[in-house]
């Protein structure tokens, strides 16, 4: 299997708002799509998801064009979308019965995942005395990260090759994450195919393998994330010592990027400059407690490409 | 286009279950239903309270009559005649008017007073009667206008007019015009137009389609401009095309809307022979304010050509509805989205009026033949037409033609706009920018 987007374009009137987006996932794995608001992310995944006609451009899945009601994918959006008033078990049947999934299988998937999700009491509610059910069934009387489990059980229920999701961790305490990071290692390890777009840019670290970076349209960046981050170089240091070291870093001319403290974040011009300077440090008989020569994170990388060129605007 | 539809079944009955299921639908269903039970044998009781059957003997025994006229030798013989009138006796008033009135107060409450004056060349007769007693105004009135007939008869024998005479006199004049061709010969024009109570009758239809569609379309735009708002659009436009999801959501309300309707009209005709036990003549409340021959044209092939196209009338107006809702991101622009809709409505109602009006005035003409035909206004007036048989099946049958093209042609506009409304989000799209977005596509 594979997933193949060719220079898809989209156009609402003269404004361009995806402008000839490629990429391609050859094998399983989390793809991200990266940008600020407005960037066209939420924009090209409706495309991928063909909800969304394109202006030119195509999306082949398996070499032939992505066909909604063919295709097995799930989609969890980064807003909500359940129907307030209708009873969740009804909203999940509904939403596996258009997927396909025979009534016995959907139950068999609701179960199990409600049994993961922790939300059992909720999809199948104890039925009160001379009531048929209590209203807690229904969506609107979920927390935010409930009513985010049940979407995401809506995305899984017809077990997707494809799975698209958006911002996933959006309203969710830290148990919760851990939970969704769990299910989502999962998916990777069903070898299901996965493309992300959030803003928590050390989660994007943490599962993907490539990304791209769109800004107003436009892709700015785009590749292996290893590779990407690999040819920034080792220039980022972080220093903490016990003495102020300000003279020695206007000695070397280092650039500072941030500073708390007790802590400085350098830029330096590669590792030998890092190896003199710490060098010379230790002959300064200067206690150090970190020296961290680091490539740069993802965050640095996402605020360099899309802060210039906004600067520069 | 296969795929474009695929689902629709899904998202119809699912739609169709949640709506039957809904609070609101089920009040206001069981509201209605049982309005409509109770509304005839009420109105048979309210409409009917006074009336009694013209052959149940009158409570008035006894008529004193006070005739200070010039005419002698009154009699009001013929009143026995008549069935309920026959055991009343007439005997000249001989006491003054107060003892009269203590006397009937006291020992004779079944009689009444008949006062007969003559002034300025006019007769009145005035009858009265005392407050305690068996005897309504309603029993006066009916013995009223009986001696006014007897009266009325009695002046002419006064003036030397024989019974024979007077019944000639009293034969019908009946008066016709024709039109003749240069031979002569009779040129036969149908009469076209419709009685009053037809007029009623299509009217009421009119009104009941018009309430149908106006209900059926808000509550379309209403849901769809809800899954929008609630972003479940978005979900179910991975599994499904706009347009499978506007037809199933389109057909779903329909069927619940036609739910409702065809359980009040069942509700009707119960309520109607309902309305029988509440009445003297033992007759239903509908076959006592119609005429009886304006049910001649009620069969079931007329029935099925009224449900057939009082259905694709209210197809057609739940799409534009549909597409009203989703040219809105908030529910609470609902109402700014569903002009559109409103306007085009009122456009085929006010031509279905007009042309109810026309009919009862001038018959079939023109203008009835186009509101006959005009897809917006045929769902209103013509079913109520075709019931007092007053279209023909070519008609019909063009009408129905008409509004299948009409509502193909709307589908093949929504196809291309659908999907570009369904996923907006801002603004309310106004009509202008629908027609540029169908070019866009």
């Amino acid at each position: 299997m594979s997933l193949s987007v060719k220079n898809i374009t989209k156009k609402y009137g003269d404004k361009l708002v995806v402008d000839n987006l490629s990429f391609e996932m050859k094998e399983p794995g989390v793809y991200a799509l990266l940008g600020t608001n407005g960037a066209g992310k939420t924009t090209s995944i409706r495309i991928i998801l063909g909800m969304l006609a394109k202006n030119s451009g195509e999306v082949l899945w398996n070499g032939s064009p992505i066909d909604v009601v063919n295709t097995n994918v799930g989609y969890l959006a980064e807003e909500r979308g359940l129907y307030p008033k209708y009873s969740l078990m009804d909203q999940l049947m509904y939403f596996a019965k258009l997927r396909n999934v025979d009534k016995h299988t959907a139950l068999e998937r609701i179960k199990y995942w409600s049994d993961r999700l922790d939300v059992n009491e909720y999809v199948f509610p104890p039925k009160g005395k001379g009531r048929k059910s209590s209203k807690s069934n229904q969506a609107d009387q979920l927390s935010k990260g409930n009513q985010q489990k049940i979407q995401l059980m809506v995305a899984l229920l017809s077990d997707p090759e494809l799975l698209i999701i958006d911002e996933p961790f959006s309203g969710l305490d830290p148990l919760n994450t851990d939970l969704f990071k769990s299910i989502i290692r999962e998916e990777i390890n069903k070898n299901k195919y996965l493309i992300m777009s959030s803003h928590q840019m050390p989660t994007i670290e943490e599962f993907c393998s490539d990304i791209t970076i769109l800004d107003r349209g436009k892709v700015k960046l785009q590749g292996n994330l290893a590779e990407i981050k690999k040819s920034y170089g080792r220039v980022n240091l972080l220093v903490k010592c016990e003495q102020d070291i300000a003279s020695y870093i206007t000695s070397f001319n280092l650039q500072i990027i941030n500073k708390t403290p007790s802590e400085y974040h350098l830029r330096v011009q590669g590792e030998n400059q890092a190896m003199e300077f710490l060098t010379r440090l230790i002959s300064d008989n200067i206690t150090i407690i970190k020296f961290e020569l680091r490539e740069p994170s993802l965050h640095e990388i996402f605020v360099e490409k899309v802060g210039v060129d906004q600067d520069e605007e | 286009m296969k795929s474009n539809i695929t689902g629709w079944k899904h998202i119809y009955s699912f739609t169709l279950k949640q709506v039957l299921k809904s609070k609101t639908y089920l009040i206001s269903y069981i509201i209605l239903v049982m309005i409509v039970l109770v509304s005839m044998p009420i109105a048979s009781k309210l409409l009917f309270a006074n009336t009694e059957d013209e052959n149940s003997p009158s409570p008035i025994d006894k008529v004193y009559v006070n005739n200070m006229t010039s005419l002698t030798d009154i009699e009001f013989s013929d009143i026995n005649n008549i069935t309920s009138f026959k055991h009343i006796t007439f005997e000249p008033m001989i006491m003054d008017y107060d003892t009269l009135v203590e006397h009937i107060t006291d020992k004779e409450n079944a009689s009444a007073i008949l006062d007969i004056s003559e002034e300025n060349g006019s007769y009145n007769l005035h009858l009265s009667m005392v407050k305690e007693g068996p005897i309504k105004r309603s029993h006066l009135q009916r013995l009223g206008d009986a001696l006014l007939t007897d009266f009325t008869n009695t002046r002419m024998e006064y003036l030397g007019i024989s019974r024979e005479q007077l019944a000639l006199l009293q034969t019908p004049v009946l008066s016709k015009v024709t039109m003749t061709d240069i031979n002569g010969a009779e040129i036969l024009e149908e009469d076209t137009s419709i009685s009053s109570s037809e007029y009623w009758f299509v009217y009421g239809i009119l009104f009941f389609v018009m309430m149908t569609t106006m209900l059926t379309g808000t509550q379309v735009a209403t849901s769809i401009a809800s899954e929008k708002s609630t972003r479940v659009v978005e979900y179910l436009l991975i599994t499904v095309k706009p347009l499978a999801l506007m037809i199933g959501k389109v057909l779903a309300m329909l069927t619940a809307a036609m739910i409702q309707m065809l359980s009040m009209v069942a509700a009707l005709f119960i309520s109607n022979m309902i309305s029988a036990s509440f009445s003297y003549k033992d007759k239903s409340l509908l076959s006592q304010l119609l005429p009886s021959d304006l049910f001649n044209n009620i069969n079931i092939v007329n029935i099925i050509l009224c449900i057939l196209l009082v259905f694709l009338g209210l197809l057609f107006y739940a799409v534009l509805a549909g597409i009203a809702g989703a040219t809105v991101s908030r529910l609470e622009e609902i109402n700014e989205g569903l002009t559109l809709f409103t306007m085009v409505s009122l456009v085929g109602v006010y031509i279905g009026l007009g042309a109810a009006n026309t009919l009862i005035g001038a018959g079939t003409n023109a203008f009835v033949v186009f509101a006959f035909l005009f897809p917006l206004s045929s769902p209103f007036v013509l079913p109520g037409a075709i019931l007092v048989g007053n279209a023909s099946l070519p008609i019909v049958a063009l009408a129905i033609a008409l509004e299948l093209v009409l509502i193909i042609l709307l589908f093949r506009f929504v196809a291309k706009i659908y999907e570009t409304l369904i996923l907006h989000n801002g603004n309310t799209i106004k009509l202008k920018q629908l027609f540029q977005i169908s070019k866009s596509v």
